[in-house]
């Protein structure tokens, strides 16, 4: 980064690179096998024939969270199991999202007022991206949670923030000089 | 047979503590001492007429003055069901955490009996005495008491994941509180660190852990209100 | 066993194998869910395991004793979430005998129809998610496409696309619309097509048939022993189905179908392929139910007068106590209900088919290669949201 940081005052060639490393980015988040509770049959049903993810490119399942871009979280967290949740999601590599699907792990859901170990909302353990409620969520609507990401990952601007940040560093340091 | 059937067999076979049949009820049950209790289950699955092959379900109910065990048996080849139960009274100011009651267990008898009988230690405190494998099934080992009790207290978290609904998440309140002070700087860097450029996320400085005890959880183990989330 | 004896682990050995411990579980692809068993296996043989349940506890027995009677119903939906209707009409029939109610003839019908419907839906994803388990990919798409078809005719009467909250205490919630029936007779005619088409792929291949035949074998005194029910009791041999053995609704009664039980065909009796033969059939059996129940869907109310009272005001059972079981997919769902006289029980027991069917594992798994084991606890068809509650 340091070469970049250094060599690239102009900041619109960066641009051009973090749109072309979004739109590969986007194209192809992996999300990681992982089934919990009842939307996890929804979640199934989106990567089957009918509703087929893989249009998006992000109907690639990798069963180890070392190889996916994206955690689903499917179903309701317990004390036993956030503990797993929250050391998948370590284990991830960087850029790494999540999306929280359904009521249950959007903030309780039904087991929000007498569940004695269920954690309220996934978002307790682990910072989420994109929430999609329903109980369950129908198929369409965690498609649509995942183009909302789709879009938020294009989005990301890695280098021309990091130039931007930079400059402003460089700005900053000479004034304080 | 019918359940009147079972119980004369029974009772003229099984020397003593067992009940009358009380026929009024839904399904008709037989009350048994826990000292018979294994007797009982033996006889029922060893005799010819009765023939209790399957062990459906092992039920503990906490009532005001006791905690009974519930066996609902049914045999395959005969067709035909029996409920068994088995009291025990509760002491004075038998509480969820001073009162662990104690029931034989008749896991050697039904392999089945094996889980459900922990799960019956694990959500009402029923210790089930020779069982083979007495641990908890459903919640972590390290649980502190049995939820299906009538004056259990929820927890506020379990093992570092917090349980209330307004708990500040885990992420947030490392940022609040650093578990180790920062490094000091080497020189060269600049005074004032910028946040971080790859964050997406708005920065989270700045939000002060709520009052830890006090009315922090807006959900309490209310009484029945009949309804009305 | 004969593959455990041939590699027991000997220390004195100049050649031997340590011992691993592994963890299956509990995010696992294979685990059909939030399963965790510790394995401790010897180079590919298990030669230990232990089931760790309990990673999707939530408390659905704390809130039976908390809500009221008609409240706890969408979260029996949520226990058995691949067969809500027949957790619904578990829960529903046990609420009636409670109250001493009936629901009328109509409703009754419907029930049969819906409950049948969905316990296709629920082998459908037993035999797709079977398939990959055992690495044959292609089943679960053609298994979800037919699921599809299921879940838009359930749609229509109840509203919702998977837990459906449709069968209540004293009827159904809502009246089929018309037409319903006839699209239902339809999509019979079409599954029996496609039924024929799955054996082609999966069924009688015989890569599959070598994984599954002779692997996981369950005697019939064993199955007994463990309290098991449902399609892996019967594939042991024992011809127990509580439709049939115990009505627990009237047009059971007059509807004809088999039982169908393991019958040992390429292996011995009880083994991995004779569970997922006896789902199979047990389809074609929901056919047949289906096809002669439609017809006689009588006209007439679709839910107890007396019992409409109950959307405005709780229901007050009398004290007293009530054990009623059904015939789900997965095997004996039992209700145990103790009420004393409050809007709500005080105790409320779920006998849920697949934790019983899964206490079975750690008997099954020791002497088994890893893949072996994957095959097992694929051919047991558990739901984790059931056996945790």
């Amino acid at each position: 980064m340091g070469v970049l940081n250094n060599s690239l005052p102009d900041i619109g060639p960066v641009r051009a690179v973090d749109s072309a490393i979004g739109w590969g980015r986007k194209s192809s988040i992996w999300p990681m096998t992982f089934g919990i509770a009842c939307c996890a049959i929804e979640m199934m049903a989106v990567y089957a024939a009918t509703f087929d993810l893989d249009r998006f490119g992000a109907g690639v399942p990798r069963a180890t969270p070392r190889q996916s871009d994206l955690i689903i979280v499917p179903g309701t967290v317990n004390a036993k199991m956030a503990v797993r949740v929250k050391r998948l999601y370590d284990q991830m590599s960087e850029p790494r999202y999540v999306i929280a699907m359904g009521a249950c792990v959007c903030g309780g859901g039904p087991y929000v007022k007498w569940g004695y170990n269920t954690v309220k909302g996934v978002h307790k353990i682990i910072p989420v991206d994109i929430f999609v409620p329903g109980c369950p969520p129908r198929p369409e609507a965690l498609m649509d949670g995942i183009l909302k990401l789709r879009e938020k990952v294009g989005r990301n601007q890695v280098f021309a923030r990091q130039a931007q940040t930079a400059a402003d560093m460089d700005g900053r340091y000479a004034a304080a000089k | 047979m019918n359940e009147t059937d079972i119980h004369s067999k029974l009772a003229g076979a099984v020397v003593s503590g067992v009940g009358a049949l009380d026929e009024s009820a839904k399904d008709p049950f037989v009350v048994v001492d826990p000292g018979s209790l294994v007797p009982a289950v033996t006889f029922l699955k060893n005799d010819a007429d009765c023939r209790m092959e399957m062990l459906n379900c092992v039920t503990a109910v906490e009532r005001e003055d006791c905690i009974e065990v519930v066996y609902h048996l049914s045999s395959v080849t005969h067709r035909h069901s029996l409920t068994l139960k088995t009291r025990v009274e509760r002491p004075a100011g038998g509480t969820h955490e001073s009162w662990i009651p104690e029931v034989p267990s008749v896991a050697a008898l039904y392999a089945s009996a094996d889980w459900h009988e922990r799960e019956q230690w694990d959500l009402l405190g029923v210790r089930f005495t020779d069982h083979p494998d007495h641990r908890r099934i459903l919640l972590p080992e390290e649980w502190i008491g049995h939820p299906l009790r009538k004056d259990y207290v929820y927890p506020h978290e379990h093992g570092g994941m917090p349980l209330d609904l307004d708990a500040v998440p885990l992420y947030e309140r490392d940022e609040a509180t650093p578990s180790e002070p920062a490094a000091p700087r080497p020189s060269g860097t600049p005074l004032v660190q910028p946040p971080n450029p790859n964050s997406d996320r708005p920065d989270a400085g700045g939000v002060a852990p709520a009052d830890s005890d006090g009315d922090l959880r807006s959900i309490k183990p209310g009484s029945n209100d009949g309804g009305g989330h | 066993m004969e593959a455990l004896e041939m590699y027991t682990v000997d220390p004195n050995d100049d050649v031997y194998t340590e011992e691993l411990k592994l963890n299956l579980g509990p995010q696992h692809p294979s685990t059909h869910g939030v399963l965790r068993v510790e394995l401790k296996v010897d180079g590919e043989i298990i030669t230990a395991s232990r089931c760790d349940i309990g990673y999707l506890h939530r408390c659905a027995e704390k809130i039976g004793e908390n809500v009221t009677y008609l409240q706890f119903t969408p979260y029996t939906d949520r226990m058995d979430y691949l067969a809500s209707m027949n957790n619904n009409l578990a829960w529903s029939l046990t609420v009636e005998k409670l109250l001493g109610v009936e629901a009328p003839e109509r409703a009754q019908w419907i029930r049969v129809i819906v409950a049948e419907l969905n316990r296709i839906a629920s082998h459908l994803i037993a035999f797709g998610t079977y398939g990959i388990d055992i690495g044959a990919n292609t089943p679960f798409f053609y298994a979800f496409r037919e699921r599809e078809s299921i879940m838009a005719l359930l749609e229509r009467p109840s509203g919702a696309r998977m837990l459906y909250n449709y069968v209540h205490p004293g009827g159904v919630a809502h009246d089929i619309e018309d037409g319903w029936l006839e699209d239902v007779l339809a999509f019979c005619d079409e599954f029996e097509m496609r039924w024929k088409e799955y054996n082609t792929l999966l069924s009688h291949n015989a890569i599959f048939i070598g994984r599954t035949a002779n692997i996981g074998v369950i005697p019939k005194d064993m199955a007994l022993d463990y309290g098991l029910t449902g399609p892996v009791l019967r594939a042991s041999g024992v011809s127990w189905d509580l439709r049939r053995d115990v009505p627990y609704l009237a047009p059971y009664d007059d509807l004809e179908f088999d039982v169908p039980v393991g019958e040992g065909t390429h292996g011995t009796l009880g083994d991995c392929w004779d569970r997922y033969w006896v789902r199979m059939r047990e389809m074609m059996e929901s056919i047949r139910i289906i096809r002669q129940a439609c017809p006689r869907v009588p006209a007439g109310p679709f839910m107890d007068k007396a019992m409409n009272r109950m959307y405005k005001t709780p229901l007050k059972p009398e004290p007293g106590e009530a054990y009623m079981r059904c015939e789900n997919p997965r095997g004996e769902l039992g209700f145990y209900v103790v009420a004393e006289g409050g809007t709500s029980p005080i105790r409320c027991r779920t006998r849920a088919p697949s934790f019983c069917n899964l206490s079975v594992l750690d008997a099954l798994l020791p002497g088994t290669m890893i893949a072996d084991g994957v095959a097992i606890i694929g051919s047991l068809d558990i739901v984790l949201g059931e056996v945790d509650r």
